[in-house]
């Protein structure tokens, strides 16, 4: 938001992170030699992804200060439908178009239910959420589709390189760039940053609260389901349970973004979901079983929101301005 | 004379450099209802907070039954026989009357799961009624009561102490209807029976008429005079007149020179059931137009009518030539209309965000492109301006909201609306917990304001509404009692109008 300093606490924020980074990287680097190399980089930011997409959707939901617990739903059903529209032999694009119109239409369903009529945001989004998943079990009673994935061209997504870079990661970059304007260059991210922060004060500033909250569970779940359609690509089929990968490191992503940088941003999404993908390579290289990523990847978000809270920090630096000079104590 | 339940001699409590009591003594006999009567600043809270142990007393002795002692606390207090209730007492909801009464002593058999005895805290509740004959019905949830009986509820909550002899009630008829008010009164006859002395806040003078004992007169810290209510009921002149005083001096800036420009505002028999009735004003163009009322006079849901949160039943609204109310502040911004929210930190702040956030975010268009890009450099620029000249402090732009003093936070919602640039300002409570100085830059900058645009300024203190208004109005229960322009003599008028309903002789 402002310009660039050694005093600036943005500026410190970032450098903490480059810092996390590098430690990470040394770390995994002298215990796996190949952890640097440039396919071991590549691969990194492959497996971040579709997962990323989805964590830039719920940045959307976390800046208007509610919860969005469908999109994983959401995704399995985006997922089905593409897949089906594939197996039956429709174009490609009208396939992928229609998966993204399908969490439209159920991220609005969620967005006017809490924006426009109050439900409460967690029970309204796991309703959602179920009734998404029980929809993606009616196009093939639960079976996984793969029939035509080959010949339909879904797979050149995923190998595709654009600009020397590979296509999922190219489609994320320009998610994020798109989603990074809108959040932090217009007056509709100033509206939702506002109604994120007091929803009163921003009705009362003449910001359209209840749309604006309505908008941005539409923009979780069609993101959700553009990062099914990626995981589709990068699998070459389409499963009910596509969404389910997608829960808990698209919160850590948020919450970590926002702890490293002290509020949810789509840069802040970004370096979360890349530490979180970053540390779970590293694990993989050095053969930790994968069924514990999800237990590493909440104990990293947990540490994370601990040791960035302003809270924990204040009382921190109490404690250690306790024992050198009192004058310390007292931050304006 | 027996000795008094309480007598506070020589009262002494300071803030900072504002001494809130001066001095002042205080004698409650027993049995007696004894009205404190006061405008707001009077010391009249401070010393209720002195005697429920809220605060400590600077200087000054207190005896209680003729000894002297130290409050220390409010459960100090308690133990001492000295209850208070809160003006908006904090009763659990889905719970009845009887268990709101014995929350947190209920009385509980021994074993695992302690089950609690119900029939013998209604008996307890009976034999509470007893003492203090009521028409209440204790076994419904304090949800579906009414304001007179939830304060009833509140009032036996305070008295389970079977000690207590000193009640205190602030303000509690602010929101009653006249019908709830006669039960109230019945219950405090029915503890004055049983040898309650209760000190009684109010800012409405013909209550003191109809219920109480004694009163006791506060003004700038001391008290003023004290007399029973039969004496000051055949002289209620010479009683106003001791409430008002003299009105304060150079805080405000000159009424406007020129007269008034065109109505911008015209508001015609706007009525809402519950709030206000039949209210008729207009606001005009190089005018400060003042409204006074206290609380529950309707002044908060006819700013918020004005600025198109809250419903209205009937009458009709011209702005700008345009009829009709406005739908949500959205339309009302864009029609020119801004409001100065009287709770800035939950209505007027994004308390997280710096200045320039705040600043910009009641028109963004201007912020903006025509594409809805932000513009970055004219934003901060018209944002340091206004910084400047509001003498923001500290002027630095990129501090959060939240880490700005009351009045400088007041200042940053006013530079939203001057950056709103709007043709009518409405100001509600503008200078709660603002600070001397910054009140008068406050009021200069009103006062500017009002050269270019419409004012309104909605306040419960009179004397800023005095001090700053050309013209004036008075509110009293959802009316419209009093509206003359500003001039000699008008102050006397406006208080007591809002304070009674009615104009002083």
């Amino acid at each position: 938001m402002t310009q660039l300093s050694l005093r600036n606490p943005l500026t410190i924020r970032i450098a903490a992170f480059v810092a996390l980074v590098v430690l990470v990287a040394v770390i995994f680097h002298a215990t796996a030699p190949n952890f640097l190399s440039m396919t071991n980089i590549t691969a990194i930011f492959r497996h971040m992804s579709a997962s990323g997409v989805a964590a830039l959707g719920l940045t959307f939901v976390i800046v208007v200060s509610r919860f969005d617990l469908s999109f994983p739903g959401i995704a399995s059903f985006g997922a089905m439908t593409m897949g089906m529209l594939i197996v039956l032999g429709y174009p490609l694009w009208l396939a992928i178009f229609l998966a993204v119109a399908a969490g439209t239409v159920l991220g609005l369903i969620n967005g006017v239910a809490i924006g426009y009529f109050n439900l409460p945001d967690i029970v309204t989004t796991i309703a959602v959420g179920s009734v998404a998943l029980g929809l993606s079990f009616l196009y093939s009673g639960g079976m996984t589709l793969s029939d035509n994935f080959m010949m339909s061209g879904i797979l050149d997504v995923n190998d595709a390189k654009i600009l020397g870079i590979s296509g999922p990661v190219f489609i994320m970059v320009m998610l994020y760039l798109a989603a990074g304007i809108v959040l932090h260059a217009s007056r509709f991210g100033r509206g939702l940053y506002a109604t994120g922060e007091n929803a009163v004060s921003a009705h009362y500033s003449g910001i359209r609260v209840k749309a604006l909250m309505a908008f941005a569970f539409v923009m979780c779940g069609a993101l959700a389901c553009w990062a099914a359609v990626m995981l589709s690509a990068q699998s070459g089929r389409s499963d009910v349970t596509a969404g389910n990968g997608f829960l808990m490191p698209a919160y850590a992503s948020v919450f970590l973004g926002a702890a490293l940088f002290g509020r949810p941003s789509a840069p802040a999404t970004f370096a979360g979901a890349l530490l979180i993908s970053i540390i779970l390579n590293g694990c993989t290289l050095l053969a930790i079983p994968y069924y514990y990523s999800d237990a590493i990847i909440s104990a990293i978000l947990i540490t994370a929101i601990a040791i960035f809270d302003p809270r924990i920090v204040a009382a921190l630096r109490r404690v250690f301005a306790g024992r050198g000079t009192p004058r310390h104590s007292k931050e304006a | 004379m027996t000795n008094p339940v309480l007598r506070m001699r020589g009262i002494q409590k300071r803030f900072g450099p504002v001494k809130a009591l001066d001095g002042v003594d205080f004698t409650l006999a027993q049995g007696e209802i004894h009205a404190l009567l006061g405008t707001n600043g009077a010391g009249k809270s401070t010393l209720v907070k002195i005697i429920s142990g809220l605060y400590q007393k600077d200087d000054g002795t207190i005896e209680i039954a003729g000894q002297e002692v130290e409050i220390a606390s409010p459960a100090d207090a308690m133990a001492k026989g000295i209850a208070a209730v809160q003006q908006h007492p904090e009763l659990i909801d889905d719970l009845t009357g009887v268990e709101n009464i014995f929350f947190g002593h209920e009385g509980a058999n021994p074993g695992l799961f302690r089950r609690i005895r119900t029939n013998d805290m209604r008996k307890r509740a009976q034999d509470l009624l007893k003492r203090f004959p009521i028409d209440i019905d204790l076994d419904r949830p304090v949800a579906e009561m009414g304001a007179v009986d939830r304060e009833i509820v509140a009032v036996l909550q305070a008295l389970t102490g079977d000690h207590i002899r000193v009640l205190i009630l602030d303000e509690p008829t602010s929101t009653l209807t006249e019908r709830e008010k006669a039960s109230l009164y019945q219950l405090m006859r029915a503890l004055k029976e049983g040898g309650i002395s209760i000190i009684y806040i109010t800012h409405r003078l013909e209550e003191v008429f109809e219920i109480a004992d004694r009163l006791t007169v506060f003004r700038g810290g001391r008290n003023v005079v004290s007399m029973s209510s039969t004496e000051a009921r055949d002289g209620a002149t010479s009683l106003v007149e001791h409430l008002l005083g003299e009105a304060p001096g150079d805080l405000y800036p000159a009424l406007a020179d020129t007269p008034p420009g065109e109505v911008l505002l015209d508001v015609q028999h706007l009525t809402a059931q519950g709030a206000f009735r039949d209210i008729t004003l207009q606001a005009r163009r190089g005018e400060i137009l003042g409204v006074y009322g206290l609380v529950g006079s309707g002044l908060d849901e006819l700013s918020k009518a004005l600025f198109g949160t809250f419903d209205v039943d009937s009458g009709r609204v011209t702005f700008k030539g345009r009829e009709g109310l406005f739908a949500s502040p959205t339309e009302a911004l864009k029609a020119g209309i801004f409001l100065v929210p009287g709770d800035r930190r939950t209505e007027g702040l994004a308390m997280s965000d710096d200045v320039v956030f705040n600043t910009v975010l009641a028109n963004l268009g201007r912020a903006s492109r025509p594409g809805g890009l932000m513009r970055w450099a004219r934003p901060r620029r018209a944002t340091a301006e206004l910084a400047e000249r509001l003498a923001l402090q500290p002027p630095i732009l990129s501090k959060r909201a939240r880490e700005f003093s009351g009045g400088n936070q007041q200042k940053i919602v006013i530079a939203k609306g001057l950056y709103a640039q709007a043709d009518l300002y409405i100001f509600v409570e503008p200078t709660v917990g603002v600070d001397i100085g910054a009140k008068a830059k406050l009021y200069a900058v009103m006062r500017e304001l009002a050269a270019e645009a419409a004012v309104i300024v909605m306040s419960s203190d009179g004397d800023e509404v005095h001090g700053l208004a050309d013209r004036l109005i008075g509110l009293y229960r959802g009316a419209v009692v009093y509206d003359a322009p500003n001039g000699p003599g008008a102050r006397d008028r406006l208080l007591a109008s809002g304070m009674m309903g009615k104009l002083a002789a």
